[in-house]
């Protein structure tokens, strides 16, 4: 489900294919050759947007972010600690730029909601869906947690206790879910396609097919 | 580098696929493909209004899709047929050059 | 000010409606409208707080009509309007925000027991209706930040210690709260008094 679009571009190990380039694969190449040799073009500029699109516009970088803290406890601490200070060693930086990493605990669901407006953790995760900036989940998140959760399709259980965080200053939340159970031994890159950005905002359960 | 909003948030059917909010490639090409246009975009060899008019004009009455390769096939076209329009590559020697690609003459690759 | 848009614990929305893989912007203008606004962020045309005022002034009924990014496109264009944007006279840009030059000490700590001030005020605020006259306990100290009543022009910039707040769901709505589960809200130093410690009844 979450498999294509990871897929890695190892461009290095691209030309393993020995005369097995598709059709568009070849045009693609053929006008990227071209452009190099007029100069027009530095293949190390394409390298950097595709990565800058990919990685800055979506939650990408906040599931990696979250698939470290569950391989590495230190980074763990950091990220809880002082998020801004990770994210600028990260290259990540910005005025206004303050993000709250909150983790999960055993029995305590975390939520984020911003009931005023619709302040979310955009640089880490792309910009809002549409949803969290309504109405209903503004207005019934703080007072009915549990009820707009079921409607996400996250049950909780009368021993988990619900914090809804209501970004109403500066700092802008981002949850750090419960490592799924299951995963032991998992690499960082297999972890990354469970963290949605859903589970990041705290309507979803990591790796269980939310948004 | 900054993320040019007018690029990454088009809207409509040529919105960049995307998956969780993520922009999905399913192949290196398509990433390429991507790259080659915002980077002559930034060269200043074309607006991106040109180039998404282009990009329109490819999909045609086609409505949003999720496959990304196919939207990258319209993506690529609307960039040849942009760069020979702007003189950047010539369109003979392109479809020559495709050509030794998909022979194996060449193989060199970025 | 008490208006539509503070709508913390608001009955009558309805469901929470998802639509799934949802493009970012749903037509080419609403981007355009986007990237508009955080240029004049950006160059200091004004500043976050007083988009924010911007929507908050909208008529309720416009608010709750208009989609998020019209929302936005009504606040540009007032804040235009009153920065002489779209006038013969000079440009009064509200210039960007500054770095704090001396942090002002927190009064409260983690773990104190604080109470929200029982304030309307008719201006931009930041303590919602839901939240007022009602007691919490610090959870954790924030970093000092721009009062953002006084930050919308003519601004006058009062950095204040913020903290992020805990009440409890019974404390915040009574018999309709749940046991156990609480909001987290952040909350400025001027929206707080300490709380009655001795003899006062504690809501879970």
């Amino acid at each position: 489900m979450n498999g294509a679009h990871h897929e890695e571009h190892e461009h290095h190990e691209h030309h393993g294919h020995h005369g097995q380039v598709s059709d568009v694969e070849a045009r693609a190449l053929a006008l990227e050759s071209l452009l190099r040799e007029k100069g027009l073009v530095d293949s190390r500029d394409v390298d950097e947007l595709v990565s800058r699109y990919e990685h800055d516009v979506g939650p990408l970088l906040g599931a990696r972010l979250v698939a470290r803290a569950w391989v590495d406890p230190a980074f763990r601490d950091r990220l809880l600690h002082d998020a801004n200070a990770v994210l600028r060693e990260l290259g990540i930086s910005g005025e206004g730029l303050n993000i709250v990493v909150v983790a999960n605990e055993p029995g305590v669901h975390d939520a984020v909601v911003c009931t005023l407006c619709s302040c979310y953790p955009w640089p880490v995760i792309g910009l809002p869906p549409v949803w969290y900036k309504s109405a209903p989940y503004r207005s019934r998140m703080v007072r009915e947690p549990r009820e707009v959760l079921r409607e996400f399709g996250l049950e909780l259980d009368d021993a988990t206790r619900v914090r809804v965080w209501d970004s109403s200053a500066e700092q802008r939340y981002l949850i750090l879910p419960e490592r799924p159970v299951g995963t032991e031994g998992w690499s960082e890159d297999d972890l990354v396609p469970l963290v949605t950005r859903d589970c990041m905002i705290g309507v979803a359960r990591p790796g269980t097919g939310g948004v | 580098m900054d993320v040019d909003p007018e690029i990454a948030h088009a809207a409509g059917p040529a919105a960049l696929p995307r998956r969780n909010g993520e922009l999905v490639f399913t192949a290196p090409w398509q990433g390429r493909a991507f790259g080659m246009a915002v980077a002559l975009q930034r060269g200043g060899r074309f607006a991106w209004r040109d180039f998404q008019e282009r990009l329109e004009r490819e999909i045609g009455g086609a409505g949003p899709d999720d496959d990304a390769a196919r939207y990258y096939e319209h993506w690529l076209a609307a960039l040849e047929r942009l760069a020979v329009d702007r003189g950047l590559v010539d369109g003979e020697e392109l479809g020559r050059r495709a050509g030794e690609y998909r022979s194996g003459l060449r193989d060199e690759v970025f | 000010m008490n208006g539509v848009h503070d709508m913390g614990g608001a009955h009558g929305h309805g469901p929470v409606v998802v639509e799934p893989d949802e493009p970012v912007f749903h037509a080419r203008w609403e981007g355009r409208v986007w990237a508009m606004a955080r240029l004049c962020l950006r160059r200091g045309l004004f500043n976050t707080d007083e988009l924010r005022w911007g929507i908050e002034r909208m008529p309720p009924a416009r608010y709750l009509d208009a989609s998020y990014y019209e929302r936005w496109l009504t606040s540009v264009e007032t804040l235009a309007r009153e920065k002489g944007v779209a006038g013969a006279g000079p440009v009064r840009p509200s210039g960007r925000n500054p770095a704090c030059e001396a942090p002002p000490r927190p009064r409260f700590r983690a773990g104190d027991r604080v109470r929200t001030r029982n304030v309307h005020p008719a201006g931009h605020t930041r303590l919602p209706w839901y939240a007022r006259a009602r007691r919490g306990v610090v959870e954790r100290v924030r970093p000092p930040a721009l009062l953002p009543d006084t930050n919308v022009g003519p601004v006058s910039r009062d950095w204040e210690p913020v903290y992020s707040v805990r009440f409890e769901s019974r404390e915040l709505w009574g018999e309709s709260g749940r046991a156990g589960d609480a909001v987290l809200l952040d909350v400025f130093e001027r929206y707080l008094e300490p709380s009655a410690t001795e003899g006062e009844e504690e809501v879970r």
